[in-house]
């Protein structure tokens, strides 16, 4: 279940502002223009007055025209340069010794905020892990193992031997580090082969490698996007493609979070304007699961629009990848959709690949273009070898079992199944005051207060600013604390550190920084990971330990005045 | 052997001893003479690098060969599109579907780059030490083919100042270990489970090493540069950036939404002009007093090889009030007597700094990005930093790597080895840069840098360059616009500790020979090399070889 958005079309005035015309274009229209602004000047009252005087007089003189035309430039020139001087003289003048003044008297706000009492417990609350973050992890201050839920290796091929072994071999050839920009002997064999492997797994015609996931989108994005383009973006995106948005500076239409419909009515409210105009490059922008949400898009149907309407997809499948689909190709292989009808897809190799970075995938032009243009990608050292290495191993192994190559891989139906029954067992435990956000084929199950719940206790529906979506530029400030999402947060920690003390599971909650996010904010949900080797008896434990701890929790919870209270616990944590 | 295979060999194997390979990796010392320990005298300003000009005719030959290129690659565009619609489809709107880019936006890169795409990512196997291994490949319409050989040049390209771009030794040995104890990856941001006690050691290190309280550890420079502003800067604030700085600090200020200015590279002038104008004029129209105004520099241009002027920059940043964020990419580890970066190297307490960063790829043979400061700032960063609740967390075998390199710089871990390592660095880029020279080649930048910029100029230079020193066994990086200005294209050749006086030597020699035949000596003398002072340096190689180890070692070089 989703909150209702307050995204609101702004079509017209977003893209009345038209993209400047090229030079050729200019010199073109120019003569036309002319003409036509004469002809139009007859129609205006009093108008047909000045064009007969302008016809009338050049005929009987025309340097006596050309002389009135001089006098209008100059005076033209004259009133605008008065303005530029106008705004030269907003700059004020101070002498050396009032500037030595106003220096000794300004004094500046500190580098950072201190971090407030309210804001300690975010700090602490995260669990430093003791050696591996395996499926079974040590935690500081916890007796004995607990159960790794918070890890989103859901392959879990960290642990893997061949997985290790690769890692070895090519430390101990390559060494660790890649020491070079892959345009400049960064690019080992290991990188390349990744590449290629990438895009056969995937059904692409080619990859390239990034070296962290979450830059991947901030780079990728801007490469093809200038003023002037257009994206129309689910407004449920995460903060990656937000900052790529900002960063592009094209103009954005936002539909409402994962509805093909909204999508729809806006591409047909856009139509009418976008067929006046020069073509420019535009295009539709989600993901595959949606970080926040984690729910799973409706691509066929956004396959459908895009194709329709004439808009190239973007899709972030950093969630999807190596978890959807029986080869766990992603949400285009959930949905049988051919890589190909999507034109840029990124993701990344840091959950299920077991490794580090991300990629991007599409066709021969797109990601050429990226390796000289795309900044992180020509400005930052490749990744390491064995990073390259372990991921390819990764598709290696899925795609070796599978039995015959086309149908299901085991590794991802193992995925699939204790997923599946993950969903069934929690639906049946969750006390009610919980909810699953979460689509069911997600192995990053969403739990997080009701709505209704949510209500009792005075929270909103959504946090944060809305500027983003109504306006289609992003505020210019940071976004307030807020006591209201620190308190929600606050309660999914209780359960979180109950569930850890009493039954050793590790499970983690949303942690979006809310300073930083650009569109609303839902509330935080708890996070909680299944694994490919995640074990039956394991996933009943966590229900049974959640529905006590969350018991526990919701006892002295009861509305909004209750909530008062979590400020001294939280000081205190 | 023929060029067939399409894709991507895999790495021969190397049957050679391991004490051949780890030599090829790491050269040994050849002598005790060649060592030297950088530094710059306290109290003294620092020189102001000359940026050396080549003789008139060479600029006027250089914007008429960009002239031909961009004449001819239009012809080549207009007749093209006649003859070979395919190969355009993808520049012209098609199916209702704008270009992914337009002919204008990728001219640069189709008509000039393209015809010297050989000589940039040269794909390569095993470690980019002493020596760098790539494969031979040759280009065919729309990509390469290859044979499957490879060739072993003299490695000038790779970032490895200090020769830790090893596969044999310590630290190697740390890094297996750790695949062992921690796995492959974390697989989760920082702030979910991605923290480890092997996290919090290496960020306690490496705050130690650089003089902070505390630091926090990134997966990329990159991306610690990129997202590091949003949680410093919003648009009340005031960023003054040098106009040299990494694509990667550039962005990361964009995002925040802040007020940027920018001051002329290295001129502190400028800079003390900006901000006395600034604080005064304040926020524009409004005229409100800034909330905070940050200066963002580098402690090492990678292009010019120029150093920051540290010293001044400490005492306006502190005269004006100023933060001051300095990216010891490049100087971290390959500056300063023991290798602490531009503090170290011009005696200035890393206090007075506000925030430290630096990149973990360049000096240490690992990988990533790191920033450090007081305890109170980091704690805040902590949870307010973009990269630590929603980006990967740093692998283990590079922590490991990170830490057992640092160990070793510091002598905690093989006495005497990293001591060794930073006077060889010193060593070979002086001995370097000097020998260039004297030669009468046009370098950039400060006397101790590890980079060495050799302006080549004239854009047919740089294949020229790169492929003859390629077939004589020396990989070198050549750039140009747009990470340089247009008219100066280079060669932009990074020392490293794992080179021998020796392989400096051979290197001296083939750059002689190559200059020689394409026509690079044009230096005027005055920025050094000559034996009568402003005269232009046109030493034979024996006269230039002859007391260089002796000259390099003098307080100032020419
Ligand atoms: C000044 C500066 N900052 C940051 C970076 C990026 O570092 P990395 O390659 O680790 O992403 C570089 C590297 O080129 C750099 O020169």
């Amino acid at each position: 279940m989703s909150v209702p958005m307050v995204t609101k079309t702004v079509t017209t005035t977003a893209l009345a502002a038209m993209a400047p015309p090229s030079l050729e274009a200019l010199g073109d229209s120019f003569a036309q223009t002319f003409v036509y602004y004469l002809n139009f000047l007859g129609k205006l009252p009093g108008g047909s007055i000045i064009l007969k005087y302008i016809k009338l007089s050049y005929k009987n003189d025309p340097i006596r025209s050309l002389f009135e035309l001089a006098l209008f430039i100059f005076a033209v020139h004259y009133f605008l340069s008065s303005k530029r001087k106008e705004n030269k003289a907003d700059t004020i003048r101070f002498s050396d010794k009032e500037i030595n003044e106003l220096v000794a008297e300004w004094e500046p706000e500190p580098l950072v905020d201190e971090v407030t009492p309210r804001e300690k417990w975010l700090m602490k609350s995260i669990p430093q892990i003791i050696g591996a973050n395996g499926s079974k992890a040590f935690i500081k201050g916890v007796d004995g193992p607990v159960v790794n839920f918070a890890s989103c290796d859901y392959l879990n091929m960290s642990e893997l031997e061949r997985v290790r072994e690769v890692t070895k071999l090519v430390i101990s050839s390559s060494g660790v580090g890649a020491c070079g920009p892959p345009n400049f002997y960064g690019s080992a064999d290991v990188h390349v082969r990744l590449e290629e492997d990438l895009a056969t797994y995937l059904g692409a015609e080619r990859a390239i490698l990034y070296g962290q996931d979450f830059v991947t989108a901030g780079s990728v994005l801007p490469s093809f996007l200038k003023r002037g383009d257009l994206c129309v973006v689910d407004s449920g995106i995460n903060l990656a493609i937000q900052k790529a948005l900002i960063v592009s500076r094209c103009d954005i239409e936002w539909f409402d979070h994962n509805d093909p419909e909204h999508l729809e009515q806006i591409l047909n409210e856009l139509k009418p304007v976008l067929d006046k105009q020069k073509i420019r490059r535009r295009f539709i922008v989600t993901e595959g699961i949606f970080e926040t949400s984690g729910e799973i898009c409706s691509l066929p149907k956004i396959v459908e629009l895009k194709d329709r309407f004439k808009y190239r997809l973007f899709l972030d499948e950093s969630r999807s990848i190596g978890v959807l689909g029986q080869n766990g190709k992603g949400v285009a292989e959930h949905y049988n959709i051919p890589r190909s009808d999507i034109n840029i897809t990124i993701g990344a190799l840091s959950n299920s690949f077991a490794s580090s970075g991300g990629f991007c995938v599409g066709v021969v032009p797109m990601i050429h273009h990226q390796r000289i243009l795309s900044l992180a990608y020509v400005f930052s050292a490749s990744l390491p070898p064995y990073c390259a290495k372990v991921a390819s191993e990764v598709i290696h192994q899925i795609l070796e079992s599978t039995d015959d190559g086309r149908s299901s891989s085991s590794i991802i139906s193992q995925l699939r199944d204790i997923t599946k029954f993950s969903y069934q067992l929690m639906e049946k435990h969750l006390s009610s005051e919980l909810t699953i956000y979460s689509d069911s084929n997600n192995p990053l199950i969403h739990v997080g207060l009701a709505q209704k719940y949510r209500e009792l206790l005075g929270f909103p529906n959504y946090y944060g600013s809305a500027q983003f979506l109504t306006t289609g530029k992003p505020s210019r400030y940071l976004n307030e604390f807020d006591k209201y999402y620190n308190w929600e947060s606050f309660i999914l920690q209780k359960i979180i550190d109950l569930t850890l003390k009493n039954s050793n599971i590790l499970i983690t909650r949303s942690k979006l920084i809310l300073e930083h996010e650009s569109l609303p904010v839902l509330g935080p949900h708890l996070l909680i990971n299944i694994k490919r080797t995640t074990t039956k008896q394991q996933v009943e434990d966590l229900a049974h330990a959640l529905a006590s701890s969350s018991k526990k929790v919701f006892a002295n919870l009861h509305n909004n005045i209750d909530v008062l209270n979590l400020e001294r616990e939280l000081l205190d944590y | 052997m023929s060029f067939t295979l399409t894709s991507i060999p895999n790495a021969p194997v190397d049957n050679r001893p391991d004490s051949v390979i780890a030599d090829h990796e790491y050269g040994k010392l050849t002598l005790k003479e060649y060592l030297y320990t950088s530094k710059h005298p306290v109290g003294e300003p620092l020189p102001t690098p000359i940026d050396d000009e080549p003789p008139m005719a060479i600029y006027i030959a250089t914007y008429i060969s960009y002239l031909i290129l961009i004449i001819v690659g239009n012809i080549r565009d207009f007749f093209g599109k006649v003859f070979r619609p395919k190969d355009y489809e993808f520049l012209v709107e098609s199916n209702g579907y704008a270009p992914w880019y337009t002919a204008f936006e990728s001219f640069y890169v189709r008509r000039l780059k393209t015809r010297i795409d050989d000589c940039f990512a040269r794909p390569i196997h095993g470690v980019p030490g002493r020596y760098i291994n790539c494969f031979n490949r040759k280009a065919i319409r729309g990509g390469f083919v290859y044979d499957g050989t490879s060739n072993e040049c003299l490695n000038l390209s790779s970032y490895n100042y200090l020769g830790f771009a090893q596969s044999h030794g310590v630290c190697t040995d740390a890094a297996l270990k750790s695949v062992d104890d921690y796995g492959t990856s974390v697989c989760s941001p920082r702030a979910h489970s991605g923290t480890s006690d092997l996290h919090l050691e290496c960020e306690r290190v490496i705050a130690d090493f650089v003089g902070k309280e505390d630091a926090i550890i990134v997966s990329q420079g990159y991306g610690t540069n990129a997202n590091l502003f949003s949680s410093l800067a919003d648009s009340k604030t005031l960023v003054i950036s040098d106009e040299l700085n990494h694509a990667s600090i550039r962005f990361g200020i964009r995002l925040t939404g802040a007020v940027v200015k920018v001051f002329k590279h290295n001129d502190m002038k400028d800079l003390e002009k900006l901000l006395r104008n600034q604080i005064a004029q304040g926020q524009p129209k409004t005229h409100r007093p800034w909330k905070k105004i940050i200066i963002a520099v580098e402690g090492l241009y990678s292009m010019e090889g120029n150093l920051c002027n540290l010293p001044k920059l400490v005492e306006l940043k502190e005269k004006y009030k100023s933060y001051l964020f300095v990216d010891e990419a490049h100087s971290i580890g390959a500056l300063g007597p023991s290798g602490k970066g531009v503090c170290d190297y011009f005696s200035i307490d890393p206090n007075r700094i506000d925030l430290l960063m630096g990149t973990l790829t360049k000096s240490f043979g690992a990988t990533g990005g790191y920033f450090a400061g007081d305890k109170k700032i980091i704690d805040k960063l902590r949870i307010n930093y973009i990269s630590n609740n929603y980006t990967e967390s740093v692998p283990p075998p590079v922590l490991a790597q990170i830490i057992s390199s640092l160990r070793v710089i510091r002598g905690e871990l093989n006495p005497g080895e990293g001591e060794e390592r930073l006077q060889r660095i010193a060593f070979n880029s002086r001995y370097l840069r000097l020998g260039l020279k004297k030669l009468g080649f046009i370098v950039y930048g400060a006397d101790d840098s590890p980079v060495v910029p050799l302006l080549l100029f004239l854009p047919a230079k740089m294949p020229a360059l790169s492929r003859m020193l390629y077939d004589m066994g020396i990989a070198v990086v050549i750039v140009s616009y747009p990470a340089t200005p247009i008219i100066s294209a280079r060669a932009r050749l990074c020392v490293s500790a794992a080179l021998t006086k020796e392989d400096l030597d051979y290197i001296l020699e083939k750059i002689n020979e190559v200059g020689e035949l394409i026509y690079l000596k044009f230096s005027s003398g005055i920025a050094g090399g000559s034996k009568i002072p402003g005269r232009p340096p046109r030493m034979t190689l024996e006269e230039a070889l002859a007391t260089n180890v002796e000259d390099c070692k003098q307080a100032k070089l020419g």
